[in-house]
């Protein structure tokens, strides 16, 4: 197991393996950075940062969205101990104060010395600097780039608990949260990654990402854990990407990449995108691992994908679900290598009602849910019921984690730490069930909702909704439905307006102005007929898997709604009633 | 010499092509969020017009594009050699 600090330091004299950054050097020209000479960016970029007075443990945020800036700015501050913050630039269409008010809040959480940004961005940026007060100066790319005028300082030795840098969740939020990862946490995690994870070797393999460098599966999955076992990689930019997104297969074809990973989003992206020529040109048979997370997977768009690249000379068995997140570094666990995407099908009307995924019969209403793998040697997984006991094979409760690999907390934040573990186990508010050691993610506790690789909250959504003429004061619900390719977002809400269709096309605009997301329904129902608890809480679950199974709104009265908990509580002991019945007696 | 470029009936395309969405009512003041396409969505509709143009729009300008107005003086201003209807 290594370390990216001790791992770059070896590479004195790798001038053949390296990173490759598409469009690096201008339009259409690629650059090559050997691990030489990555090594020695880095260190260049830490000249610059002591000359500037930063020492070990200061934090520096980094807004680049360059890789060829990023890379060496981010492992500069690594090389001598500093923290680096990563967070994501500016680049969506008119939402300039909204991404400012978001960056504010989280830097005054981490409380940076020195913003490293390039001339471009920092222009944008200037008027967010102003608004937060540990800011000593803003440092670009450009001038790190330069040859610094003191000696190149030495890797530090860093101790494994030490943190190695700051995660923030990739939503917005009012109060966001730091995930620290640490030195050893990396270690640990990049280690099961490429060694039991990917099986993967340098000499022989080679990673493509068009993923986001200030989020953890690109950050950690495409350039930490290639850093720490040489793995030559190429980058594409994420902005590039998602403007064309058949560069990434086009890219995989030229480069002869055989290692990427990409939320499902991306996937369905893709197969819509990619024209039938392009497929008969590209040859995609050497390609090992098409990882897959960081959103819940979708089988039928994998089936999909599978489909569409098969002229391509794609094999079945590359698709790779993977589960993950930031708290735990960044994997928890991976399908092997050379299995194709499986699936269970499990009893709808059990899993609702039991808690329980019990294999569907013939005929029954089935759920379908991905296989996500084996955590790793040296990693352990349980799933667990809201008292902390494990539960046996096949009952649903929330995925909890105990690993070298998991986060010792929040970023000064010890009530959010207290709360994301129990008996030492990490908490991943993600719902599902074992069999044989193998996972299976069936939902989330928290009420995060996770849209093309980004968390969004719902009470955000849900207040904006609130404000809306017509919409009944605190009525809104906001949530997913599995669509057709990823997750899509679905808004409940109660109206007396005679004019629904009015209010509906107010809730999609106003959504979409705000957060940039997609309303795939807007369900408007009589008041008083969305599921509340005794104290007149709105039930997100409850309302979704009413939606769900169409009952939403058919409750009738509050009278009507108790029966129908009566009734629930009655057809079962166990389960999400069980949650009813503590709210109803404070429990 | 050439037609005008009408920046409002390409966008009335480019939302056709890329989201299968038709967009009879649009006007240059139309906030372009509002429109109900997801960021994804918008970043390819930005790229059609890249392509459609032969220009780039730089990464940070995108932020200070909100309404199909602001959209056309952009591209307007990347290509000042063409002309573009008001």
């Amino acid at each position: 197991m290594i370390g990216v600090v001790p791992a770059l330091d070896s590479y004195e004299g790798e001038h053949v393996r390296g990173f490759t950054f598409l469009g690096g050097k201008g339009p259409g020209a690629d650059l090559f950075l050997s691990f030489h000479e990555l090594r020695l960016a880095a260190q260049r970029r830490a000249a610059h940062y002591a000359a500037a007075g930063l020492v070990r443990g200061d934090r520096v945020a980094v807004i680049v969205p360059e890789g060829e800036h990023f890379i060496p700015a981010f492992l500069g501050a690594l090389w001598i101990g500093l923290i680096p913050v990563p967070l994501y630039p500016p680049v969506s269409l008119g939402k300039l104060d909204a991404f400012m008010d978001a960056l504010v809040t989280i830097l005054n959480v981490a409380k940076p010395r020195v913003l490293v940004t390039t001339e471009r961005v920092g222009k944008v940026l200037w008027p967010a600097v102003g608004r937060i007060p540990s800011l000593e100066r803003v440092i670009t790319s450009e001038e790190l780039a330069r040859e610094p005028a003191g000696p190149l300082p030495k890797a530090v030795a860093v101790r494994d608990d030490e943190v190695a840098f700051l995660q923030f969740t990739s939503g917005s939020t009012a109060l966001p949260k730091g995930v620290m990862v640490t030195h050893g946490n990396l270690a640990a995690n990049t280690h099961a990654i490429v060694v039991h994870g990917l099986k993967a070797d340098g000499a022989r393999d080679i990673c493509v990402s068009w993923l986001p460098l200030y989020h953890d599966m690109g950050l950690i999955g495409c350039v930490l854990a290639p850093v720490c076992h040489a793995i030559p990689s190429v980058y594409i930019p994420t902005l590039s990407f998602i403007k064309n997104a058949t560069l990434w297969l086009e890219t995989l074809h030229k480069y002869r990449g055989n290692l990427t990973f990409a939320p499902n989003f991306a996937y369905a992206l893709v197969t819509k995108r990619a024209k039938p020529e392009q497929i008969a040109r590209w040859d995609l048979s050497h390609v090992r691992v098409f990882g897959c997370g960081s959103e819940p997977i979708n089988p039928h768009t994998m089936r999909a994908f599978v489909d569409a690249m098969a002229p391509a000379g794609l094999k079945p068995s590359a698709l790779l679900p993977c589960y993950g997140m930031a708290e735990a570094t960044l994997a928890i666990s991976f399908v092997g290598v050379d299995e194709p995407l499986r699936t269970d099908r499990i009893d709808e009307e059990r899993y609702h009602r039991e808690a329980t995924a019990a294999p569907a019969a013939n005929g029954s209403a089935a759920l379908e849910i991905v296989n996500c793998g084996r955590t790793f040697p040296g990693h352990e997984m349980s799933v667990q019921d809201d008292d902390g006991r494990i539960l046996p094979d096949r009952q649903i409760g929330e995925i909890c984690l105990r690993s070298a690999s998991v986060t010792p907390g929040y970023w000064q934040d010890p009530e959010a730490t207290r709360a994301a573990f129990r008996n030492g186990w990490l908490r991943t508010g993600d719902l599902g069930y074992l069999v044989d050691g193998e996972v299976f993610i069936s939902g989330r506790i928290k009420d995060i909702l996770i849209v093309n690789g980004r968390n969004y909250y719902p009470q955000r959504i849900e207040w904006l909704v609130d404000d809306i003429q017509g919409v009944r004061k605190g009525s809104a619900v906001v949530f997913t439905r599995p669509g057709r390719a990823s997750e899509e977002i679905v808004v409940a809400a109660e109206s007396r307006a005679e004019d629904a269709a009015a209010v509906k096309t107010e809730i999609v605009a106003r959504v979409s102005e705000e957060f940039q997301l997609a309303v795939a329904d807007v369900a408007l129902v009589a008041p008083g007929t969305l599921p509340k608890t005794s104290s007149g809480k709105l039930q997100r679950r409850k309302t979704r898997e009413q939606y769900l199974n169409g009952t939403l709104g058919r409750a009738g009265r509050n009278g009507n709604a108790r029966l129908a908990l009566a009734r629930h509580l009655a057809l079962s002991l166990v389960g999400r009633a069980r949650h009813e019945v503590r709210k109803l007696f404070g429990g | 010499m050439a037609d005008r470029i009408d920046v409002i009936e390409m966008f009335k395309q480019a939302a056709f092509e890329v989201d299968n969405r038709r967009l009879p009512d649009l006007k240059g003041e139309t906030v372009i969020a509002t429109l109900g396409m997801d960021s994804v969505a918008i970043m390819e509709l930005v790229s059609w017009f890249e392509e459609k143009l032969s220009l780039r729009i730089p990464d940070e300008e995108l932020g200070h594009i909100r309404t199909v107005r602001d959209l056309r003086d952009t591209v307007a201003r990347l290509a000042p050699d063409r002309q573009f209807a008001a």
